[in-house]
């Protein structure tokens, strides 16, 4: 699947759904989703308060273990676990982990790209640290999923459903409380997209 | 008396003093004064059969002199609330170039501006925005909410309405209660700067101009007991502490008076007392009253009509 593959933006006047789309586009790209997004479909119905999104999101890649950005050593005579960073990108996440286990005091930053832990069991601790999960690119996804839809819904819409599954997000928001109907129509736009996005 | 026109000079800080004083021996005035790094902007009201002495001087210092028609217009720039969903694009934008002509605005967002059914606007903030001379409220792109839902915000407001909003087919009329609707500058997430968009923010100076016009015009048939701009003259001479006051208009024009900002409680005694040369104190020509932005003073002169003579 490419991203943004399917486009679309619904609405009963023509140049509201344009104003939509590049609101769409805009939070888009200032929260970098663009990528991650593989179809997405809008409807909009102001007459009824009334705002639904239904989104499939492309593979977001894999947990972070610590083996993937960095290389670990123990060093039993020093009393030591050396992490050799290659992938800085993830680095306070590395650290906040660390500090949470071993606490701030026995970790030290001699440069940019070394990170010293002091411990008493250097071989098993190393063992542990390789199989460390460090970053969840899902999570942090979810969060900005989350963002955008509030960011692209109108403000006043503040009753809220949203539902995030395996790939698929879907969100409906309105003024009014939130009928059954809508939520069903939102699940089967969604239907619709993963049928192939053609509509 | 000699018929001021407004106009703002832009150029470098290099001996704009001289403008400075041309404009004192004219007897004009100077309503800002605004210096950033090198360059000055000074907006200012110019006697009409002296404009070509200051445009030789400020051509001679290799500056820009320019119409300024919202000189000594304050606006309230109104959104629906302060989330980004309005802000900063397109209600700070709106601002920003309202106040390339001049104009001082001030943004106000409403606590619960937002929304269809459940959108209203306090009394506190109705006569908060009443207390300026124009309002921009900017909407968003639903024309449905436009026309129908959003205008009992304008409930209250006694001062004339402008509009903003993304539909460009919607026309004034279609809006209750605005005197202006300008389309284009709906809901965005980016900054106003495509082709359509730069020209609906022109278009919006345009129109907020010929309001401003037409207020003076109406003013015109019944003059202000005293100009705006000698009061600000005579309070800069006669209150030294305004020049402490760090705001960047502490004393902000408007049509029919001005905002002084300075602490009621403390100085209104003395603005009531301040004395013009015919001998009569401001008191005399002028309501003087708690302004709800904050606590400053907010002066409204009252009419010829009302007072039975003008100075």
């Amino acid at each position: 699947m490419d991203s943004l593959e399917t486009f679309v933006v619904e609405s009963a006047i023509d140049s509201e759904k344009e104003f939509y789309r590049k609101i769409i586009e805009d939070n888009l790209a200032s929260l970098k989703l663009a990528p991650a997004i593989g179809r997405i479909k809008v409807v909009l119905r102001p007459e009824d308060s009334l705002f639904q999104m239904a989104i499939i999101l492309r593979d977001v890649g894999t947990r972070v273990t610590t083996i993937d950005i960095a290389d670990v050593e123990a060093k039993p005579v020093a009393g030591e676990v050396v992490i050799l960073i290659k992938k800085e990108q993830y680095i306070p996440e590395l650290l906040t982990k660390l500090w949470g286990r071993y606490g701030k005091a026995n970790i030290s930053q001699p440069d940019r790209w070394t990170v010293a832990i002091s411990t008493d069991r250097p071989a098993e601790e190393a063992a542990f640290l390789k199989e460390m999960m460090v970053a969840d690119p899902r999570h942090r996804l979810h969060e900005n999923l989350v963002e955008f839809a509030i960011r692209a819904t109108p403000e006043g819409f503040r009753v809220r459903y949203h539902l995030y599954k395996d790939n698929s997000f879907v969100f409906v928001a309105s003024e009014e409380a939130l009928k059954t109907e809508w939520i069903e129509e939102a699940g089967a736009m969604l239907d619709e997209l993963m049928k192939g996005g053609k509509t | 008396m000699a018929v001021l026109l407004p106009y703002l000079y832009t150029g470098g800080v290099h001996k704009h003093g001289l403008l400075i004083e041309l404009m004192e021996d004219l007897g004009g005035y100077i309503i800002q004064k605004v210096v950033t790094g090198t360059e000055v902007n000074l907006i200012m009201l110019v006697p009409e059969k002296d404009v070509h002495i200051v445009k030789k001087l400020s051509d001679e210092l290799l500056g820009v002199l320019m119409e300024a028609p919202l000189t000594g217009v304050e606006i309230a720039v109104v959104s629906p609330t302060l989330a980004s969903h309005h802000l900063p694009h397109s209600a700070c934008d709106v601002a920003e170039y309202l106040r390339h002509p001049g104009a001082n605005t001030n943004m106000i967002g409403l606590a619960r501006g937002m929304g269809r059914r459940v959108s209203l606007s306090m009394d506190y903030e109705r006569k908060l925005i009443n207390e300026h001379d124009i309002a921009v409220f900017s909407f968003g792109s639903f024309s449905d909410c436009i026309t129908k839902k959003k205008p009992k915000l304008f409930e209250g407001i006694e001062i004339p309405i402008v509009v903003t909003g993304g539909p460009a087919e919607l026309k004034t009329e279609d809006v209750p209660g605005a005197d202006l609707y300008v389309g284009n500058i709906g809901r965005v997430s980016h900054r106003l700067r495509r082709t359509e968009e730069v020209n609906a923010l022109e278009s919006l100076n345009e129109g907020v101009s010929k309001i401003a016009d037409n207020i003076r015009k109406q003013q015109a048939k019944d003059p202000l007991a005293v100009l705006p701009a000698r009061v600000m003259k005579e309070i800069e001479n006669q209150v030294p502490e305004i020049r402490t006051v760090l705001s960047p208009a502490p004393l902000t024009l408007q049509l029919d008076g001005l905002r002084v900002k300075l602490p009621y409680d403390e100085f209104h005694e003395k603005i009531e007392k301040l004395e013009f040369d015919e001998g009569v104190t401001l008191s005399e020509l002028a309501n003087i009253s708690r302004s709800k932005m904050k606590n400053y003073i907010l002066i409204k002169i009252k009419s010829k009509s009302d007072v039975g003579f003008a100075i």
